[in-house]
C-alpha cells in the first residue's frame, strides 16, 4: 500500500493505494502513531485507489478511529470505491465512520465543525 | 479452469497469491465483483491459515486452489496447523466495534457455500462456492 501524506491546516490527509489488509494495515497504524505523537489527532482518509479492503483492513480502520476518539480527536474516509463501500454497508460500520462522497466535503465539514 | 499455489506462512507470501490469484480470474473471464468477492474470501481464508492455523511458521505451507466453470467459482484452502474447527463452528458475528473476528462472517456472507474441515493431514480445509450469479446480503440480516 501506498500512504502520501499532506497536511490541510490542522488537519493530515491521507492519500492510500492500494489493498488494505494485514500487511498494510500495520503501515497505516505506524503512519498514525507519527501523526499521533506530533499531537494530530483530525484526520482525513481518502480511499479512492484504494481497490480492497479484507477484515484485516477494516479492524485497522475501527482501531484507529477508536484511538482518535479517545484523543477528543475526529476521522473522517471520502471517496471509497463501491466494493469498498460495501464492506461498511455490510458490517454496518457506515453508521459508525464518518464517511463523504469528496475530500472536499469532508475537509468543509471540519470548517464547519470548528466555526460552530 | 484450475490454480493451485502453495505459499510459505508469509505476509509477502500473502500479498504473492493474491496477485496471483487475481492473474488467474481475469485470465479465465471472471467479471469483476465476483472476482473481487473471491479475492476477499480467499484472502481472508489465506489469514486465517497465516494466523490461527500456521501461527505464522513461515515453515508450514498453506495450499490454495482455484477453480472455475461455467456455474461457479471454487476454492480450497489448506493450511498445515491443528484444525481449530469447534473455534470457527462456535463462532458468534463479530460486535460491531471490533478490530478483529470478522474473516469468518464474511466468507460466510459472500459464499453461495462454506465448508470448513480438519484435513486429513490434521490442519483446517476451507471450501469456498461462489455462484457466478451471486446476490448479497447484510451480515446481520
Amino acid at each position: 500500500m501506498e500512504i502520501k501524506v499532506k497536511q490541510e491546516g490542522n488537519i493530515a490527509v491521507l492519500k492510500l493505494a492500494g489493498r488494505l489488509d494485514l500487511a498494510s494495515g500495520t503501515t497505516l497504524k505506524q503512519n498514525m502513531k507519527s501523526l499521533f505523537d506530533k499531537d494530530v489527532t483530525m484526520v482525513h482518509l481518502n480511499l479512492a485507489e484504494v481497490e480492497f479492503v479484507n477484515s484485516s483492513g477494516l479492524g485497522t480502520l475501527v482501531s484507529i478511529m477508536k484511538e482518535i476518539r479517545l484523543m477528543k480527536g475526529r476521522l473522517t474516509m471520502s471517496n471509497l470505491a463501491s466494493y469498498v463501500q460495501e464492506i461498511f454497508d455490510i458490517t454496518q460500520l457506515s453508521h459508525i465512520f464518518e464517511i463523504y462522497a469528496t475530500e472536499e466535503e469532508a475537509l468543509s465539514s471540519f470548517q464547519a465543525v470548528a466555526s460552530n | 479452469m484450475g490454480f493451485e499455489q502453495t505459499y510459505p506462512s508469509t505476509l509477502e507470501a500473502a500479498d504473492l497469491m493474491l496477485e496471483d490469484l487475481g492473474r488467474f480470474l481475469a485470465a479465465n473471464d471472471v467479471m469483476p465483483r465476483n472476482a473481487h468477492l473471491m479475492t476477499l474470501m480467499v484472502s481472508e481464508a489465506f489469514t486465517n491459515a497465516y494466523l490461527h492455523g500456521n501461527q505464522k511458521d513461515p515453515d508450514k505451507r498453506i495450499i490454495v486452489q482455484v477453480r472455475v466453470n461455467e456455474s461457479e467459482i471454487t476454492a480450497d484452502i489448506i493450511d498445515q496447523g491443528k484444525g481449530g474447527l469447534k473455534r470457527i463452528m462456535s463462532k458468534k458475528p463479530a460486535p460491531l466495534l471490533a478490530e478483529s473476528g470478522r474473516g469468518i462472517d464474511f466468507i460466510r456472507h459472500f459464499s453461495s457455500s462454506a465448508t470448513f474441515s480438519e484435513h486429513e493431514d490434521g490442519g483446517m480445509h476451507v471450501a469456498i462456492v461462489l455462484s457466478r450469479d451471486a446476490v448479497s446480503k447484510t451480515i446481520h440480516d
